[in-house]
């Protein structure tokens, strides 16, 4: 590539070339905040689905921290994060959950959930029977965590827990904010 | 357990090597689309679903190549014109 | 800027890094936004002071007889109040 081709392409918007919005963006995590991200150094087996997806029971797990109003909120001011996770029941509508945040922007998802956190569409899904069904909660967690091996051992490993032993899911969308 | 995971980081989720991912060039926030766009929030959820189906090398990230610019026109226009799909 | 890291700095008892570590959190990933919010929140304070209206001492002194870890959290949390009441809010994500 010549510099020539680097100016052209870097005076295309992505939001029209439909490249990634923010570059680089894994580098410039790291440099910010050298050993906050999860390093794997190879690909883990991947599972199949058992049966087709009209017969399978779904999960979706969420950064996004969506919670019930009815819920306090998980902590977004520690420095650290917050190594909890909360339960969103399955059912809940946009009327009924709140985002607190601070890291990424949710103007957009205060008035539509599902633009981050699409269960109203997974519930349409249910019942045109595209999907077997939904587990009775979802999941959701802050993102934001400067503890990679504490994320794994409290937030990442409590999810799993509770998706394969007391939700019964057969499979899982995993939506980041 | 099968998971597909829906990005709008192409070189984070690379570097993290998750299973399957549906890659969208969308801004953080906004993984599903724009409110009460519901026609565009199915198809994301259906494109990442389906490739619970259908993926078979781990690794692989399937490109939704629907340009923010677009998106955000047809939302625009939709409020606008008052339409709440 | 990990946890283990900030041990380490903890332990060496190094204030650039410490300082450096919180700037990033309260300036979304950018050190200068931090230190800037940093400035504004205590600004802020005496505005909030110079309206001269009645305080809580009582309240305060209850307070200040909790725990250390839950104080030093309070902390963020009330720079993240007083930003708010500035009215000048930047966590989006968008930086």
């Amino acid at each position: 590539m010549t510099a020539a081709d680097k100016t052209i392409m870097s005076a295309v918007d992505p939001r029209d070339a439909g490249t990634q919005l923010r570059p680089g963006l894994w580098q410039t995590i790291n440099e910010r905040y050298p050993g906050s991200m999860i390093r794997k150094e190879s690909f883990v087996p991947q599972a199949r689905l058992a049966k087709p997806l009209a017969a399978s029971r779904l999960t979706l797990v969420s950064s996004c921290g969506v919670h019930l109003k009815s819920d306090q909120h998980l902590d977004v001011c520690h420095p650290f994060g917050d190594f909890r996770f909360m339960r969103v029941p399955s059912r809940a509508k946009h009327d009924d959950l709140i985002i607190h945040q601070l890291k990424y922007p949710h103007d957009d998802a205060d008035l539509d959930i599902n633009v981050i956190f699409p269960i109203e569409r997974l519930q349409e899904l249910c019942q045109e029977g595209r999907l077997g069904g939904l587990t009775p909660n979802f999941f959701s967690f802050i993102g934001y965590s400067m503890d990679p091996e504490k994320f794994e051992r409290t937030v990442a490993a409590g999810i799993a827990e509770a998706v394969v032993r007391e939700e019964r899911a057969d499979c899982a969308l995993l939506a980041p904010a | 357990m099968p998971t597909v995971s829906v990005t709008v980081a192409r070189d984070v989720t690379e570097a993290i090597k998750v299973p399957r991912a549906l890659f969208l060039p969308w801004p953080m926030g906004h993984h599903f689309g724009v409110p009460f766009q519901r026609d565009l929030q199915r198809r994301v959820v259906l494109a990442a679903l389906g490739m619970l189906e259908t993926s078979d090398e781990p690794g692989t990230i399937l490109d939704l190549p629907i340009k923010w610019a677009d998106v955000r026109r047809e939302a625009k226009t939709l409020t606008e014109q008052g339409r709440k799909l | 800027m990990s946890v283990p890291y900030l041990r380490e700095a903890a332990a060496q008892d190094d204030l650039g890094k410490l300082v450096r570590f919180v700037r990033l959190h309260l300036g979304d990933g950018n050190e200068a936004v931090g230190k800037e919010e940093i400035d504004r929140s205590w600004a802020e304070t005496i505005k909030i002071l110079l309206r001269d209206q009645p305080v809580d001492r009582e309240f305060i002194a209850q307070v200040l007889e909790k725990d250390e870890s839950t104080l030093a959290l309070l902390f963020y949390h009330l720079h993240f109040y007083l930003i708010r009441k500035s009215g000048r809010w930047i966590h989006d994500g968008s930086r």
